[in-house]
């Protein structure tokens, strides 16, 4: 586009986005973001919801001072160069140049954080096997983005001191910390305004996955932070009034009545949004697609998303969500062996397959063993990619055998994801099957608390388990058959254990 | 007449910087004079329309500054160098005068030429592109020319605009004021007498706050020989004389 | 004629206001050159942020979390610090006598102890996880920074490179890392913590006495 065919505005912004101090301060930007961000969202399963995280709960962490800084410095600008007479002589007003030098600044934020989120998104798009990359995560991240370069810029016109700039850096780092802090504190019973914190930590299992992420609490987040700029934009357009000496009629008199009226438009606007959006999250709820706003929510987010599961193994099929493809091999390898032990016993599993949370137990003609994130592929932590690729099998072989021995029998689905501690038989029969598979158990310490069975102690149950495994298959298959019952009810003690 | 001063006043707490100035001026070159702490800035600073007078009546270019509108309009129209001229290091010579045009409202496709043009006036040709930060002190004193001059106004103002010019430059400056004046009104606040007599059609000199002499160069001379002034010069003995019967 | 009947009378000199040692005077000068006074009030605020997330729990109060509130304020500290490292004169002062360096000496330890007094006043009867020596510590290890950082950037923007150092130590805190040079997350009794944090600072301390913060204006 030619010089001439741009507006006066459109020159004026070129002009400041050109020889902004911003750009210097890129590289910075872009070493923490490879350093925080980046390698921390490379830790995650390849889960678009997931890494998505990291744009709410790790980019912030890495612009927010510079944005805020940096937009303090803009704005002290005339204050430091001593422009201040001379720019009052021009015939546009405060507000319009104070824009340019605001947008200029804006432009280059937001171009390094987009740039910072397709690098993340690419990532996840070179090994997520199901769905697309979200987008209210990023309305959310540039609108934070956004949010606290205003803030910072707006303290710099109003307070154009040495000191700004960095009070303004340490003001957003601790903004951003003290509303994560009260988002990690959040509990369903609790004040739930904390959720207009965009950072909340690791997103609730199953959303983004099995149900859809409800855009609500984005939504209320986007009003609140976007009600703070528009206040603050409010304050700057306001703000030179009244810096004007000769009493308040005669300043509003002087800087002209409509523009003080834009300004406490704005500055009106941007509180009653922020006040709604804060009014609007302390009514949410715990739901299916996570945190529900009822005036914001759309019933139709509450449907599963359909998917078609991933299957693999002959014997025994393991189905995982088409998410978590990459991880169907080692679920597939890990649940054979126990499997096997499990073949022909009365209500033994024929298939396992993945469901969301609250869902698992071993149900339905034919029995199938459903598991979910916690208790097999877990969204964040608990799969084969995890750092501990051993545990993370012995853990999820534990699950199916702890179901399927120390679960009610055909109990179904039940909320409370929570079994009833196994009986010492009952350890000892899991110990002694998970060691034939290859693997080792792990039950936590007195395990065996309300049962009638309670007081036997682990070496006690280790060799029970070692007799139980040293038998042949045939046997150990034959006295499962027969007392399999009476062990889920927890009648069988461990001397009656072979 | 470009500018209308009745009965101007301007206070800073106790202290009356600017005492009941009456003024008018048309185009042509108006030279103001005075010692240190005589109100000339704080007078042209009104005239700049960044500070309003205490009391008094205005008027700039047929308008009022008082009223947001036509002191939008006079300022599309005027043309500032402040004494200390603040500036943005990073910024080329073209860039801070377009910034200048751009802000004063100059239609967009008249900034380039304009641009241009007075940066080639004020004879920094070669280093357009140059950063300011590279620039000497008489080099950034004629960027401040520039942007003053940029949008062809018909009130120009200096504010000591020769302070770090060679002498050659000086006489450009001159030159310059000179052929504003034609069609302008320029006033220029200087300490140095020989910009007033070689530019100005008339002079203003002004002690504590008040205009003590308004006329010609030729009449301050007068005064020089006449009254009891001190000098090298004439216009410095006619100074110094008028100062001297206005302490009296 | 000469100008002895037209030259008014020279007032009388104004007596000076300060009557003690001229190198307190000077001292007081240079302090205010830097804008000290501002800069205390600036690490009062800091002082007072800290105390009030510490009375109304804020922040976590165990656990390594614990450490990251306190870790931002001893790093918005220190970066005021920094900033009082810009001279408004530029070269003239550099053209004077002997004490400039001593000058930025003395100042540069004084806003650091003022610092870490101020903080220590801010905690007083509320109980700081990692207590006040690793705060001390946090903030005299990002001076360091701070003080490095105003040869390159000048004063005005030296503020930059501790601020992304202190998100650089969130980070860090989160990985549980262990290298010295990451001494904000190390516990308070780590001696090569310590000893990174003082030599950054002693580093910082030399070259900044030497040389002085960058004069060229920031924005360039």
């Amino acid at each position: 586009m030619s010089a001439v065919a741009l507006s006066r505005p459109a020159r004026v912004l070129r002009i400041e986005i050109r020889r902004s101090v911003v750009p210097w301060s890129v590289p910075l930007i872009l070493a923490l973001f490879f350093f925080d961000s980046y390698r921390t969202a490379a830790g995650f399963p390849p889960n678009w919801t997931v890494h998505a995280s990291a744009i709410t709960n790790n980019l912030a962490w890495d612009f927010a001072p510079f944005a805020a800084g940096l937009g303090a410095w803009v704005a002290s600008r005339e204050g430091r160069r001593n422009t201040g007479d001379l720019l009052a002589t021009t015939a546009r007003p405060a507000w319009a140049r104070q824009a340019a030098a605001l947008g200029a600044t804006l432009f280059w934020l937001l171009l390094t954080f987009l740039a910072a989120v397709a690098a993340l998104y690419i990532q996840v798009a070179l090994q997520a096997t199901w769905g697309g990359p979200p987008l209210w995560p990023v309305v959310v991240g540039a609108v934070q983005v956004v949010t606290l370069a205003v803030l910072g810029f707006t303290a710099g016109a109003l307070f154009p001191g040495r000191f700004t700039a960095p009070l303004a850096a340490i003001g957003a780092f601790l903004l951003v910390f003290i509303g994560f802090h009260a988002a990690l504190n959040l509990t369903p019973d609790s004040s739930t305004n904390a959720l207009l914190s965009p950072a909340t930590g690791l997103p609730l299992e199953d959303v983004g996955v099995f149900y859809h992420v409800a855009p609500d609490v984005a939504i209320a987040q986007v009003m609140f932070m976007g009600g703070i700029t528009v206040a603050l934009l409010g304050v700057l357009v306001v703000a030179p009034v009244f810096r004007v000496r000769g009493g308040l009629s005669g300043a509003v008199g002087r800087a002209g009545r409509p523009l003080c009226a834009a300004g406490v438009v704005l500055l009106a606007a941007g509180v009653a949004a922020s006040w709604t959006a804060f009014a609007l999250t302390g009514t949410a709820k715990l739901g299916v697609s996570g945190w529900d706003i009822p005036a914001l929510h759309d019933a139709a987010s509450d449907q599963p998303i359909p998917y078609t599961p991933d299957c693999a193994g002959t014997a025994f099929p393991v189905c995982v969500h088409p998410a978590f493809s990459g991880d169907l091999p080692a679920a597939a390898a890990a649940l054979q062996p126990v499997a096997a032990e499990l073949k022909g016993l009365p209500g033994a599993p024929v298939r396992a397959e993945e469901v969301p949370a609250a869902g698992e137990g071993v149900s339905g003609t034919p029995p199938v063993y459903h598991y979910d994130g916690n208790n097999g592929i877990a969204p964040f932590l608990g799969s084969p990619a995890g750092a501990d690729n051993a545990r993370w099998r012995a853990g999820f072989q534990q699950e199916l055998l702890t179901e399927f021995i120390a679960g009610p029998p055909n109990a179904g689905p039940r909320p409370d994801a929570s079994v009833l501690p196994p009986t010492a038989a009952q350890q000892a029969v899991i110990t002694a099957l998970m060691t034939v598979a290859g693997s080792q158990a792990q039950f936590g310490e007195d395990m065996t608390n309300g049962h009638p069975t309670a007081g036997a102690t682990p070496a006690q149950i280790d060799a029970a388990a070692q007799r139980f495994a040293s038998l042949s298959t045939a046997a150990r298959h034959a006295w499962l058959a027969a007392h399999l019952p009476a062990l889920r009810v927890g009648e069988i003690t461990l001397a009656q254990l072979p | 007449m470009n500018i209308e001063l009745s009965d101007i006043t301007r206070k800073f707490g106790r202290n009356t910087a600017v005492d009941r100035v009456t003024l008018e001026a048309g185009p042509g070159v108006l030279g103001l004079l005075g010692p240190n702490g005589a109100g000339k800035t704080s007078l042209l600073r009104m005239l700049a329309t960044i500070l309003p007078p205490s009391s008094g009546q205005l008027t700039l270019l047929g308008r009022d500054p008082g009223n947001p509108a036509d002191r939008r309009e006079i300022r599309r129209r005027l043309g500032y160098l402040p004494q200390n001229l603040g500036y943005y290091p990073s910024f080329t010579v073209v860039e801070f005068v377009e910034y200048f045009a751009l802000l004063k409202e100059m239609p967009p496709h008249l900034v380039t030429k304009a641009v241009a043009a007075a940066v080639e006036k004020v004879d920094l040709g070669s280093k357009a592109k140059a950063k300011l930060r590279t620039l000497s002190g008489g080099m950034l004193r004629r960027v401040g020319i520039a942007q003053a001059i940029v949008n062809e106004p018909e009130l120009l103002l200096f504010d000591e605009p020769t302070a770090g010019l060679d002498p050659e430059q000086r006489v450009a400056f001159r030159a310059l004021m000179r052929d504003f004046g034609q069609t302008a009104t320029v006033v220029v606040s200087t300490h140095l007498v020989e910009d007033v007599g070689a530019a100005c059609s008339e002079v203003a000199l002004m002690s504590n706050g008040k205009i003590v002499f308004r006329g010609t160069p030729a009449e301050l001379t007068v005064r020089g020989e006449t009254g009891q002034g001190v000098g090298d010069a004439p216009l410095e003995r006619g100074y110094s004389a008028i100062l001297a019967a206005a302490r009296a | 004629m000469t100008a002895a009947e037209v030259r008014t009378q020279p007032a009388a000199p104004a007596s000076p206001a300060w009557t003690g040692a001229p190198g307190v005077r000077l001292a007081w000068l240079h302090l205010r050159s830097r804008r000290v006074p501002g800069a205390v009030l600036a690490l009062a605020v800091c002082g007072g942020v800290l105390r009030a997330a510490l009375h109304w729990h804020w922040t976590f109060t165990s656990g390594f979390l614990a450490q990251q509130f306190p870790m931002i304020i001893g790093g918005g500290a220190a970066a005021v610090v920094a900033m009082t490292t810009h001279s408004p004169f530029g070269e003239p002062e550099r053209a004077t006598g002997r004490w400039l360096p001593y000058l930025r000496l003395g100042t540069a330890l004084a806003m650091t102890g003022m610092a870490i007094g101020v903080l220590q006043l801010a905690v007083t009867g509320a109980s700081l996880n990692g207590g006040i020596f690793t705060l001390a510590r946090n903030v005299i290890g990002i001076t360091g920074i701070g003080l490095l950082a105003s040869l390159v950037t000048g004063g005005l923007l030296a503020w930059i490179l501790p601020m992304a150092y202190v998100a650089f130590a969130q980070y860090a805190l989160l990985e549980a890392w262990r290298n010295p040079w990451t001494w904000p997350v190390r516990p308070p009794d780590d001696r090569g913590a310590w000893i990174c944090a003082a030599v950054v600072f002693a580093a910082g301390l030399a070259a900044f006495t030497v040389r002085g913060a960058r004069t060229a204006p920031a924005d360039s």
